[in-house]
């Protein structure tokens, strides 16, 4: 590497090398295509995750988190730079061990190293201090394979075939050599060339993926869907709002074929997709019945329900990645995917609507007065809501038993993620059916369907991010718990503040 | 009578008896989902979702949809939907009941090009073996989730207790048959750096099962040897040979006993020793055991030997309980140490300290299992994952575990009993000829496994392939592909399949059908349009909903 670096100095535009230069990380750099986790992608993709995931942002000193991906690769071959990531020290046991700092740079934690593994070796329980550390070392060890230039890999033609090698052993002394002699800047030949070689014989998907992930659709999606809402709501433009959907229905389908095709599944394998899609059905729903039912609400609570999604996709990155990743083996059937998990996933949409309603109706009527007529003319949009929820749950349990039979041999298992989706089909159940009861007068039914909606996030969300962590996680440390916690506060504190106004009604 | 069914009738069918099953059923399930999470699937299964009370519950379910649709017969066209939606929930029912009846859900396991055709059921037995007899018996165990106390007897085995999650517990036993030698003893040790801590027990008692005299920790070889053995090991020897002599209990080089090492053609030393009237050669570099003519060992020779020259390269720590030997590189020399007043002793291996926590000649240390509450981690239980049943024969207790049979004879004759699972043999015979496994590109996540399998049957051999989501269907059972191990020394494959006999499977797939078609059906009859006042949102101010 020593040799390298000589040549480098060589090369460079100026004589000698300075901590400001880019070398060769230019923007450009995030198209070359990369082997990680199991999948050929685009390095900015990779780079934004990776850069993410060490320091929380994706920018740094006006530096693309691809350029900075590459600049910490190439400080492997003595490249100096002025780059200095720092992480934040989330855990206050964590802080205690590194002399109380709350953020602390890569390169000092490098030095603390032995003292955080001997930390994570003395916790016997699985306890969140104990995570935290496991999650600092795995982030240490992430920056250490970047900066010694193992973590970007690089495809090479070997017996026809593509191999992958990491970029400490793709910059070679005699490559470089060779490259100059053909002119120019020798190491952008020698990537655009591994690019071009790679292209030729596996195809450029890498760079739809890459157009995919600049053109930041879903950002765009969220803010024309706060616009309809804004339209709908305060500026009472319905066809504005109704012209907006319909433009970002197109926006989210254009969004999710890419996502298909790229990927080469159904868009419902993570919590990403099936927030998003989610959303998304639970949109088209609503127009759906809107137009059917001539009513003008469904727009409204399609779109609310379309923002809270889309938001959740656009700024809570550490709960619901968004990064594709391969399946495991059982869920590789497409087949079943999308029509089991869409049929839930669409369910849980046409739940939320009912959900947006139902606090609708319990916020106007704490702020101003419902009429009886009106109450149970909107708690009917509610159960509307919830046919079509409860059809599309009821069927698609089955279909996800029907999938369980056809490749495990069992139509039931008591799988906490298919109990729990019975159990919320249980609970809209036990209340439609309690409709007819006197046990759920007209003036509740909105309360129980804003509270019933808390056990859709348990079967969504919690299943994974509560359940799942099993016993020792007290803890709602993990994002997801905290959300989840979050969620289950507000939707309770809402119930408890509008409760005795519930029974407000005008004559 | 006929009004008291009216009343029970109308009751159970009532919505509000509907309401109060159907949220007690979610109740009971969410206490399952946390049970689960907490401390496995196996024991919310035995705890609530496979009890008779959660089946009352689904019964009683049962009874609620079907009295509820008796109730409003005769047919009325308003509810066509409802009676739909009913009769589906009733065959799902069924259907339900008789896979719980009649089928079989079991797992088969096969190791690479072995015939196999034993199916393993989730039902745990006591397998009492006795092949003198030519018997073999099968005795039923609770699905308890609790330990329980049992009165099951067959021949002379009588089972008293089942610990279905137990763990291990050391214990200090008296023994069963008292030994007289004094080098029959056990120690309890503790290694610890400022990184790494670790309890271990070393025993020479023949009824110490959990326990050896041997163990390797990382790259540290630890032997346990006799306390008399200890004294040859602070000897000044040239040749560095210890001769043990196992009925005297006696420790000597082979200097002291005028022995002359010799070498054979090839540069390995020999000897060979005179113990009553047999003699007994030696290559003391290449086994510890004497040879016979053939070279073959002869393990049950009184006499052993031991080299100290092949445990000078590696970290080898020797243990006569109260005292230590080991090489010291550095020092190029052997040392022999006492632990010091606080039981304690350093060794020169990465800053390790050695405690003596227990010594005992006369005890032998045992685990005996005791009930826990297991703990479940990423899908698999840390705790509790041992199974132990206490059985009697003929006044004498024994643990039988799921790992530990126990084996005795009775009235000269050998009987086994083991705690195990119940297994039954297929007509047919398997044999996994090959198993593939993909892996996610670059890493080491499996992307896909599938078993290519030869099937034996009267008509003949067929080749198969199972994979995820493509069963194999033969003789009404049908086998899925559901998991795969690997061996460590070899890098062979066996895989896991499960096999399953589901007789109600049409009748629960027909009631789906007719459960969702009910309730689309129920939904569009039930379609009908009020009106509002006032719009929610201020957009119709008149009530003028005509969008």
């Amino acid at each position: 590497m020593r040799n390298i670096q000589k040549l480098i100095a060589a090369f460079l535009f100026t004589a000698s090398i300075f901590a400001g230069e880019i070398y060769f990380c230019t923007n450009d750099i995030g198209k070359m295509p990369l082997l990680q986790g199991g999948r050929v992608k685009p390095l900015s993709v990779h780079a934004k995750e990776s850069i993410k995931h060490l320091t929380g942002k994706s920018k740094i000193d006006g530096l693309s988190a691809p350029q900075i991906y590459c600049l910490l690769s190439a400080s492997a071959f003595g490249m100096p730079n002025k780059l200095n990531l720092k992480t934040r020290i989330e855990h206050k046991d964590t802080r205690k061990l590194l002399d109380g700092k709350t953020e602390m740079s890569y390169k000092d934690l490098l030095d603390e190293q032995r003292t955080i593994r001997t930390a994570w070796m003395r916790i016997k329980d699985e306890t969140s201090a104990k995570k935290d550390l496991n999650r600092l070392m795995a982030k240490i060890a992430l920056y250490q394979d970047i900066a010694s230039a193992s973590n970007w890999t690089i495809p090479q033609y070997t017996g026809n075939k593509i191999s992958w090698i990491p970029l400490a052993a793709f910059l070679t002394e005699d490559k470089v050599k060779a490259a100059k002699l053909s002119g120019g800047n020798p190491f952008e030949k020698l990537f655009i060339d591994a690019k071009n070689e790679y292209i030729k014989i596996d195809g450029d998907l890498f760079l739809l993926e890459y157009k995919y992930d600049q053109m930041q659709l879903m950002k765009i999606a969220m803010i024309l869907t706060l616009i309809a809402l804004a339209a709908l709501v305060l500026f009472k433009k319905f066809a504005i709002a109704l012209g907006l959907s319909v433009v970002i229905v197109v926006l989210q389908t254009a969004f999710l074929a890419l996502r298909v095709y790229i990927s080469g599944r159904a868009p419902v394998t993570n919590m990403y997709e099936t927030v998003l899609f989610s959303g998304y059905g639970g949109l088209i729903l609503a127009m759906i019945i809107g137009h059917y039912k001539k009513e003008k609400t469904f727009i409204y609570m399609g779109l609310a329900y379309n923002l809270c999604c889309l938001m959740m996709i656009n700024f809570a990155g550490s709960m619901v990645n968004e990064s594709i990743s391969p399946l495991v083996p059982v869920l590789r059937d497409n087949f079943w995917l999308s029509t089991h998990v869409t049929t839930i996933i669409i369910s849980y949409g046409a739940l939320a609507l009912s959900w947006v309603m139902a606090n609708t109706i319990i916020v106007k009527k704490f702020f101003s007065k419902l009429t009886k007529a009106d109450e149970i003319y909107y708690n009917d949009l509610i159960y509307t809501s919830l046919k079509y929820g409860t059809t599309l749950l009821a069927a698609g349990i089955i279909l996800g038993g029907v999938w369980a039979d056809y490749s495990w041999g069992r139509f039931w298992g008591w799988d906490p993620k298919e109990t729990w989706s019975l159990i919320v089909l249980c609970i809209y159940i036990a209340i439609l059916h309690g409709k007819y009861t006197a046990w759920i007068p007209a003036h509740r039914f909105a309360h129980l369907i804003a509270a019933a909606f808390m056990s859709v996030m348990m079967a969504w969300f919690g299943v994974n991010y509560i359940l799942a962590s099993g016993l020792h996680s007290y803890g709602f440390s993990e994002g997801g718990a905290i959300f989840l916690g979050s969620f289950f506060a507000i939707q309770t504190l809402v119930l408890l503040i509008t409760f005795r106004s519930s029974k407000q009604t005008k004559a | 009578m006929n009004n008291l069914y009216t009343k029970v009738e109308r009751t159970v069918g009532g919505l509000k008896f509907a309401v109060f099953i159907i949220l007690l059923f979610s109740l009971m399930m969410t206490i399952g989902t946390f049970v689960e999470s907490y401390y496995g699937t196996d024991f919310a299964n035995r705890l609530i979702y496979k009890t008779p009370f959660f089946m009352g519950i689904q019964f009683c379910m049962f009874l609620s949809i079907l009295f509820a649709t008796f109730i409003r017969l005769p047919i009325k066209k308003r509810l066509h939907g409802f009676y739909v939606i009913h009769t589906g929930l009733i065959t799902i029912g069924v259907g339900s009941f008789v896979t719980y009846v009649a089928g079989i859900d079991g797992t088969i396991h096969l190791p690479p090009l072995t015939p196999t055709r034993q199916i393993v059921l989730n039902e745990d037995v006591i397998e009492v073996v006795m092949p003198d007899h030519n018997k073999r018996a099968s005795v039923k165990l609770p699905y308890s989730a609790m330990a329980t106390d049992l009165d099951i007897q067959y021949a002379d085995v009588k089972v008293t207790k089942f610990i279905p999650f137990a763990e291990k517990k050391l214990s200090w036993q008296e023994e069963m048959n008292p030994t007289t030698s004094p080098n029959i003893h056990s120690t309890k040790y503790n290694v610890a750096n400022p990184n790494v801590a670790q309890d271990f027990i070393l025993s020479l008692h023949p009824e110490a099962f959990d326990f050896k005299a041997s163990l390797t920790m990382g790259l540290l070889n630890i032997t346990y040897l006799p306390k008399a053995m200890a004294e040859c090991f602070t000897k000044q020897s040239k040749e560095k040979l210890i001769l043990w002599n196992s009925v005297e209990s006696t420790c000597s080089t082979t200097e002291e006993l005028g022995i002359k090492v010799q070498k054979t053609s090839t540069g390995k030393r020999f000897f060979a020793i005179k113990n009553d009237k047999t003699v007994y050669s030696f290559l003391p570099d290449i086994s510890p055991w004497a040879m016979d003519a053939d070279l073959k060992p002869i393990t049950n020779a009184p006499i052993r030997v031991f080299s100290m020259n092949l445990f000078e390269e590696k970290p080898h720590l020797f243990l006569f309980g109260k005292s230590a030997a080991f090489y010291d590189k550095d020092e190029d020399k052997w040392i022999f140490e006492k632990f010091d007043s606080k039981g304690e002793m350093d060794l020169p291996w990465m800053g390790f300290t050695l405690s003596l926590l227990e010594h005992h000649e006369k005890k032998v240390p045992t685990y005996i299992p005791e009930e826990t509450l297991p703990i479940q981690k990423n899908g698999a239980l840390i705790k509790g994952d041992y199974k132990a049943a206490r059985i009697k024969i003929r006044d004498k207790e024994y643990w039988v575990t799921s790992e530990r049979p126990v084996s005795l004879l009775i009235d000269g004759k050998k009987v086994t009993v083991y705690l195990t699972k119940r297994s039954f043999m297929l007509p047919f015979e398997f044999t996994l000829a090959n198993f593939k496994m993909d892996k996610n590109p670059g890493t080491n996540s499996p992307a896909s496994y599938e078993s290519f399998v030869d099937l034996f049957t009267d008509k003949g051999t067929s080749r198969h392939h199972i994979y995820m989501n493509n069963p194999l269907k033969h003789d009404g059972f049908t086998f899925y592909q559901a998991s795969y191990s690997q061996d460590r020394e070899t890098g062979q494959y066996s895989s896991t399949l499960s096999v399953n006999v589901d007789q109600g499977r049409v009748i629960k797939y027909l009631g789906s059908i007719l459960l969702v078609i009910g309730s689309i059906w129920h939904f569009i009859i039930n379609g009908r349009t009020r009106r509002k006042e006032n719009d929610i949102l201020g957009l119709d101010p008149k009530g003028d909903n005509n969008a």
